[in-house]
């Protein structure tokens, strides 16, 4: 096993393989004296020693431009993975750095905008739509060398259904109130049974990277599954961390950075038989401050980076001295909104959520609609975000293309047609210009928000001054989120709250903020029964759209109840900020999404001739 | 004594100076709804960032140069050539109540709407910098005299107590020092900011910061005026007034106070920049006063972004100069100040 010997001296404080300390310390000994002799004359980083092992079976010819091996693709990333446990993971930090190493039987192709096989072969749906067979890659091999087989699926969801380690994924696999079943057909066969028919099935099952039996059946066995890899199995031996994904962690250094090699049994490969992925190491900095990530990649010190709209024209500046481009994504993912609190009724204490007069405004829903005339979204879209945003208008951002509505109502800046609606629900303006109404109570609320960053208490501050001019008072009181999010969800004690949904491709993802038993269906979560007529109606269409398989059908359902969501007004969109991307132009074949991580392909990319 | 201290400051000249600076600022600070245009809250999204507007002599009277916006993504503004409007002085404007006596909408100057005029720029919501300079000065420079009012009472009562009292009081007053010494305050700060956040607009929030800022800066004034007071007790006139049968509230406040006020002074005024200073980088760490409220750390932490810098935007940083010239300036006014009581300051040598 000739291996990455003599790689980067600085970065590795151990070699990979940990048994083998004698080797080691002579490796690291040659790899110093290689360097000091050398000097720095050959740049910073020699050329991994690629191990040679053959194509699987079933290995995917990937169709991108064949390239060449070699290159240090170096990102930052604010805060370091807690776990590389997939049943631990909260995060999306942990959950980028396990996504590295770990795959899921299908995945989602931001390019074609569909679910494309990873670990899976194929599949086949039967007549009912209950039984979904799956059929695996042959000749997959772990990055430690062992054979994948259906053996490890089953294990994997034998894991995570049980009881003694409660996990984010058993809510999601639970469908209708019974967990997917699972069973091995023959060595590369699994078959999944759902209860009921449930379209997105294909695209959620690939949320779960599959985890190696060999190596973590002894901790699910001893009931210690959720302690095993830690941050500290990281830090101790990385080899232990084993996966079928296109690199493996070579070393991680807490604080600093986490560095990546190519797995050498990783599963794809390009036409002409190499495997990928090309670069040699995958280097991810830690840098907390986001202004700080951004003067890091304008000054050519890392290779990719998210760039606030505000900072685009100063970081373009310079793109040529260190050879990049800021591209343009198109609308963020994600939604914001500002909402009032519709829970009726009282708490154990016999007072009630929100004052009954207040309610009545809050659960009107001319008078939501009249807020949401009476917020001039696009003034702030050009002064806080440079142009460089839009008014949001459905409850699916417009960056998922797929389901998102063009056709829902909008609602355009018209104070005067806001007083307009306002006067017809019976609200009065009083003679200092405040606005009352029908029984004289004067229009107040509360607004809690959280920080986060400089953008929020701009927006509330915008927010604060437009209703000033409809006579309304706005007062805003800040939280931390954790306290927030406890009062919204938990206390349910508050007349109106800020804050956003990250957004997915699929609309599944969201159904636990539209349906009206939803825990995040914020304005009146969990609903033994729906409310309002309109939330009967919400769903009902979510229901339907997860019972059909025909796409078209799906995306006219989810269409509806955008329609149903804007006219509503639950929550009062704020914006959609337009993601920009940095990314140096040494690399080659990039294909930038209009949503979710710019380098999904990174086993892909090369680096180009210089 | 006093009388004293003002002739000997105005004789001084680095002194003087000083003195017309800080009453430049403080005069500011109380007129400043009458000097500001515009309310610290009044933004026009039309004209986010924009620089400050050139003012232009035409026909003996000053005028505002208008400016169109070339690229919002940039947020570039261009002079429209020859397109001015008159400055107006005494303009109506935003209605507010003159020093809390009548009330009137008159500004000192202002233009005809829609025009703004931006002596300092606007911010990302289009408000105006220079108008929530002067209201962001009302939180930043009252901010240390209520501050040094709370710690030098506090200071003066614990302290002149344990020095005349001695025995246990000093004993128990002396571990109290010790204690609130004792306290990290910056963690005390995040913890008590936290857990009272909840019950406080950002309004209100000024008060609870002066409030915590001050009821964990006595402790020090205590300590010396204890030590100032025990050499105090030894002397005649407090001995002759006790035998005289004066009451302690009486001596202390009455032979105790004044040869104590020339160190209060001095103490007073060199701590009243470490109150700007902490209210600023409160604000500046996100532990402080909040929008839509303003104090000169709450823009400077508004102006820590990147595209300050690259997109040229100075007068953002404006209130890091004010807060600069204002410390430097009491610094330099206690210095002199020291120097004036110094001489004088022969406490138990008569």
């Amino acid at each position: 096993m000739s291996q990455s010997g003599s790689a980067i001296t600085g970065w590795d404080r151990l070699g990979r393989r940990g048994p083998f300390w004698g080797r080691v310390v002579a490796r690291m000994a040659a790899a110093l004296l290689v360097a000091a002799l050398l000097g720095c004359s050959s740049g910073d980083v020699s050329r991994l020693e690629r191990e040679k092992y053959p194509i699987p079976r079933d290995a995917e010819v990937s169709q991108a431009e064949p390239g060449r091996y070699g290159g240090v693709f170096v990102r930052a990333a604010s805060q370091q993975p807690k776990t590389f446990n997939p049943l631990v993971a909260q995060d999306a930090y942990s959950s980028q750095a396990i996504g590295q190493f770990l795959n899921g039987l299908t995945t989602y192709h931001p390019i074609k905008q569909k679910v494309v096989p990873e670990l899976a072969r194929s599949w086949n749906i039967s007549e009912d739509k209950k039984t979904i067979t799956m059929r695996l890659r042959r000749g997959v091999r772990w990055s430690d060398g062992e054979p994948f087989t259906a053996e490890d699926v089953v294990f994997t969801f034998q894991a995570l259904f049980d009881e003694r380690y409660p996990n984010r994924y058993q809510g999601q696999y639970t469908i209708a109130g019974e967990p997917i079943g699972v069973e091995q057909v023959d060595e590369h066969t699994v078959r999944f049974t759902t209860s009921k028919p449930y379209s997105p099935f294909l695209y959620v099952i690939g949320f779960i990277g599959i985890l190696p039996k060999h190596i973590l059946y002894d901790a699910y066995q001893s009931g210690d599954l959720l302690q095993a890899w830690s941050v500290r199995t990281a830090l101790r031996r990385p080899e232990r961390l084993v996966g079928t994904g296109p690199f493996r962690v070579r070393s991680f250094q807490p604080g600093q950075r986490i560095v990546f090699e190519p797995n050498p049994h990783y599963w794809r490969v390009d036409r002409e038989d190499k495997r990928l992925p090309y670069i040699d190491y995958l280097i991810t900095r830690y840098v907390q401050d986001a202004n700080t990530q951004t003067v890091l990649f304008a000054s050519g010190q890392t290779d990719i980076a998210s760039i606030s709209p505000g900072d685009v024209v100063g970081v373009r500046e310079n793109a040529d001295l260190h050879g990049y481009t800021v591209h343009k994504r198109g609308p963020a993912s994600g939604i914001h909104f500002i909402w009032f609190n519709q829970k009726p009724g009282t708490n154990d204490k016999g007072e009630s959520y929100v004052a009954p007069h207040k309610l009545d405004w809050f659960t009107n829903k001319r008078f939501r609609q009249a807020l949401m005339y009476g917020f001039n979204r696009q003034g702030l879209a050009e002064s806080l975000y440079f142009g460089r945003a839009s008014p949001l208008h459905s409850i699916i951002s417009p960056a998922n293309e797929r389901w998102y509505n063009p056709e829902v109502p909008k609602y355009h800046y018209d104070p005067e047609r806001a007083m307009e609606i306002l006067r017809s629900e019976g609200f009065q303006r009083d003679e200092q210009g405040r606005l009352r109404d029908s029984e004289g109570n004067r229009v107040t609320f509360r607004v809690y928000a959280s920080e986060g960053d400089e953008t929020v208490p701009r927006i509330l501050s915008a927010f604060r001054e437009n209703m000033t001019r409809l006579g309304i008072r706005v007062r805003i009181r800040y939280l931390d989120f954790g306290t927030l999010v406890a009062r919204v969800s938990r206390h349910h004690k508050y007349e109106a709250a800020m804050m956003g949904f990250t957004g997915g491709p699929d609309p599944s993802g969201g159904r636990s903020i539209y349906l009206s038993s939803g825990r995040l269906h914020v304005w009146n979560p969990e609903q033994k029964e729906p409310h309002a007529e309109w939330e009967a109606r919400v769903d009902q269409l979510v229901r339907a759209s997860e019972r059909t398989f025909d796409p078209e059908e799906r995306v006219e359902y989810v269409h509806r109840m955008q329609a149903i969501f804007s006219e509503q007004v639950p929550l009062l969109y704020l914006l959609t900020p337009h993601e920009y991307t940095g990314l140096k132009d040494k690399w080659r074949n990039v294909r930038i999404p209009s949503m979710g991580s710019a380098i999904w392909n990174i086993d892909e990319l090369y680096l180009r001739a210089e | 004594m006093l009388r004293y201290i003002i002739r000997e400051l105005l004789r001084h000249r680095l002194g003087l100076i000083c003195l017309i600076i800080l009453t430049v600022l403080y005069a500011a600070t109380i007129l400043s709804q009458f000097l500001a245009p515009y309310l610290p809250t009044d933004q026009d999204l039309k004209h986010a960032y924009h620089p400050p507007t050139k003012i232009v002599l035409q026909d003996w009277w000053p005028h505002v140069q208008v400016y169109e916006r070339v690229d919002p993504s940039a947020a570039r503004y261009e002079p429209v050539a020859g397109e001015t409007v008159p400055l107006r002085f005494f303009a109506p404007g935003e209605e507010y109540s003159f020093l809390g006596l009548f009330p009137t909408n008159t500004h000192l100057f202002g233009v005809d709407e829609p025009h703004r005029v931006y002596l300092l720029g606007s911010d990302a919501t289009g408000r105006d910098v220079f108008s929530r300079l002067l209201y962001g000065a009302q939180v930043s420079l009252s901010i240390g005299f209520i501050g040094i009012l709370v710690t030098m009472s506090l200071g003066f009562a614990v302290g002149s107590a344990a020095g005349y009292f001695g025995r246990y009081v000093d004993f128990l007053a002396m571990r109290l020092v010790e204690f609130v010494i004792a306290i990290p305050s910056l963690y005390l700060l995040i913890a008590l900011r936290g857990a009272l956040a909840e019950y406080f607009d950002p309004e209100q929030m000024y008060l609870l910061i002066v409030l915590i800022l001050s009821l964990i800066g006595w402790a020090g004034a205590a300590r010396i005026i204890r030590g100032m007071a025990l050499s105090l007790r030894e002397r005649p006139f407090v001995l002759a007034a006790e035998v005289m049968g004066q009451k302690s509230g009486r001596i202390l406040m009455r032979h105790f106070l004044p040869n104590l006020a020339s160190y209060l002074l001095v103490a007073a005024t060199l701590s009243i920049p470490v109150y700007i200073l902490a209210e600023a980088s409160l604000s500046f760490l996100g532990l402080g006063i909040q929008e839509p409220g303003t104090s000169w750390g709450l823009m400077l932490k508004q102006a820590q972004e990147l595209k300050v810098f690259t997109l040229g935007l100075w007068w953002l940083l404006t209130p890091g100069a004010a807060i600069f010239v204002t410390v430097i300036t009491f610094n330099m006014l206690g210095d002199v100040l020291r120097d004036i009581v110094d001489p004088r300051h022969q406490m138990g040598e008569d």
